[in-house]
């Protein structure tokens, strides 16, 4: 079934996507991934196996085979179009793109994706992502490898040996100028472990307790163990169509409103740089992306009924709730104290135990939770969703941001 | 708690035609910083642009007093188990006089309860390779 339906490449009638009833060009159509695997675990599987067995799973949700596959996307650590091509029988690729970055470009290969069907350049693109950390090979100690340039080593010299000491200067700053507590921290660790209980797959599903968040070894201080998203292996992949050829498939479209990557210059490189103005200093350095994103959809932070906001560290998801215009910047830490990001509360964050409890695959569960959640499946369901707000990480330019809707 | 220096021996050091006057003042103990000798526009990291101007032209200059901008504390076991646990203090070290620049660099020799955001620093030069790399104790 995946290998007959391919229509011939010189057959296909070409045209750009548009809006038709007053819905998006583009909208995914089909969502798949692997099991979720803690670090290391999905051995003997290949990187490449994975993401093979993801962009399957992904076909077979949106009823397409995988030979009318036109155009890939993926995010960022080197996955190559060809090896996806051999490997799947991808008989010819009209459209083949990567975010560039470092963590902030996930929710970016919407944007390529949609770009690619807006143009008329492809007809069904599949988005991927894959995480995976094999041979003692660990994204928590990315930064050694990064940093041993003419002006990376100063941070090796600092003792800044992974992300979660140059979060810390972040996090500590954040706290200084607009004195946020540990316990806003805190809260978003908890709220994600409470969300995370009934999520069949989530990695850590034990709920935490302030006392208990108290308790943990502190890794870089301010942040403790608890802070820091997990390690884990996963591949998944979206199938992205034209808006009238997802009403065709299986499910109920859920169209891109409006994606963007991108970002500011006094951003930069973020943490690998230490050098953005004070005001941006203390944020996650998405405040022009959630800008664009909003644009681009035609909305603002009220209208976002669910928000799957980029975990990696959760101070970082308190300062995007600000960039992010959910609450005044500064506010950020009183803000999820108040219960704003339960379910109920002013906006629902992570309702599938994101990074921090369920999975870290470099923002694409995220992207599959807003999917769930669009088209009513998700487990933990936020009532009427109508409209997802996606981030990426806050990590060196470009970082990037979908809003998805039903 | 006395802050601990990281270990730096193992740790390569690049050198490229950018990077090299800050090293090579650091060799005589001098803590230097690029500056646009065109606009005045102070920079971190070296490099071959002024972001500002877009010239090429660099004038090192001495980069003054420093104070802790941001800093983490990491905690770890000692060289050996004998040893008492220790605290590495990553620190983001800011140059108000040049230009409010920052470079990443280590606060040792200090008491960890006295390192404080705003903390007068003044710098230790710890020798590696040919030259000197600089960590900050808290005055
Ligand atoms: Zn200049």
């Amino acid at each position: 079934m995946l290998r007959l339906k391919a229509t011939p490449f010189d057959q296909i009638k070409w045209q750009p996507g548009r809006r038709t009833l007053n819905k998006p060009a583009a909208a995914i159509a089909g969502s798949g991934a692997t099991p979720y695997y803690f670090r290391g675990k999905s051995a003997p599987q290949t990187q490449y196996e994975l993401i093979g067995k993801a962009v399957i799973a992904a076909c077979v949700d949106a009823g397409i085979a995988v030979t009318e596959i036109d155009g890939l996307v993926s995010y960022a650590h080197g996955f190559e179009a060809s090896n996806i091509c051999e490997m799947l029988g991808i008989p010819e690729l009209s459209y083949a793109a990567t975010v560039t970055g470092q963590g902030g470009g996930s929710a970016g290969v919407l944007d390529l994706a949609a770009s690619a069907i807006e143009t008329g350049r492809a007809r069904h693109v599949v988005c991927i992502g894959c995480s995976q950390q094999l041979g003692g090979h660990r994204y928590g100690t990315s930064l050694a490898s990064l940093a041993t340039t003419s002006t990376g080593v100063f941070s090796l010299f600092a003792g800044l040996v992974g992300p979660g000491p140059s979060m810390a200067l972040l996090a500590r700053r954040h706290m200084h100028k607009y004195g946020t507590r540990r316990e806003a921290f805190a809260e978003v660790v908890m709220a994600s472990r409470d969300y995370a209980q009934t999520m069949p797959e989530a990695i850590r599903k034990n709920p935490v307790t302030l006392d208990d968040y108290f308790a943990a070894p502190m890794l870089a201080d301010p942040l403790c163990r608890l802070d820091f998203c997990l390690e884990t292996d996963a591949a998944l992949a979206f199938v992205v169509t034209g808006s009238d050829r997802a009403r065709d498939l299986r499910h109920k479209p859920v169209y891109i409103e409006g994606a963007a990557h991108g970002g500011g210059g006094d951003w930069g490189r973020g943490f690998l740089s230490l050098n953005m103005p004070d005001d941006v200093f203390a944020s996650a350095g998405s405040e022009r992306v959630a800008r664009q994103v909003y644009a681009r959809a035609g909305v603002s932070a009220k209208d976002i009924d669910v928000a799957l906001i980029y975990d990696h560290f959760s101070p970082l998801v308190v300062m995007q709730l600000e960039d992010y215009g959910f609450c005044p910047r500064g506010e950020g830490g009183r803000f999820v104290e108040s219960g704003a990001i339960r379910p109920g509360g002013a906006i629902p964050v992570n309702p599938h135990g994101g990074h921090l409890s369920e999975c870290y695959a470099i923002g694409m569960t995220h992207i599959r939770e807003a999917v769930e959640q669009l088209r009513g499946t998700a487990v933990n369901q936020v009532p009427d969703a109508r409209l997802a707000l996606v981030t990426g990480g806050p990590a060196p330019v470009p970082v990037s941001a979908a809003i998805l809707g039903n | 708690m006395i802050s601990t220096a990281p270990a730096i021996a193992d740790i390569p050091l690049p050198i490229d035609q950018w990077t090299q006057p800050f090293w090579s003042a650091a060799c005589r103990c001098e803590l230097v910083m690029p500056c646009c000798a065109d606009c005045g526009t102070w920079r971190w990291p070296p490099g071959p642009f002024c972001p500002h101007c877009l010239s090429q032209a660099i004038a090192w200059q001495l980069a003054g007093p420093a104070r802790l901008y941001s800093f983490a504390i990491v905690h770890r076991p000692g060289p050996t188990p004998a040893d008492s646990p220790q605290a590495i203090v990553p620190g983001l070290v800011e140059f108000p006089e040049a230009g409010g620049m920052r470079i990443a660099a280590a606060i040792i020799d200090s008491k960890i309860d006295r390192i404080a955001i705003g903390s007068a620093l003044s710098v230790r030069w710890v020798p590696k390779d040919e030259t000197n790399v600089p960590m900050f104790v808290v005055v």
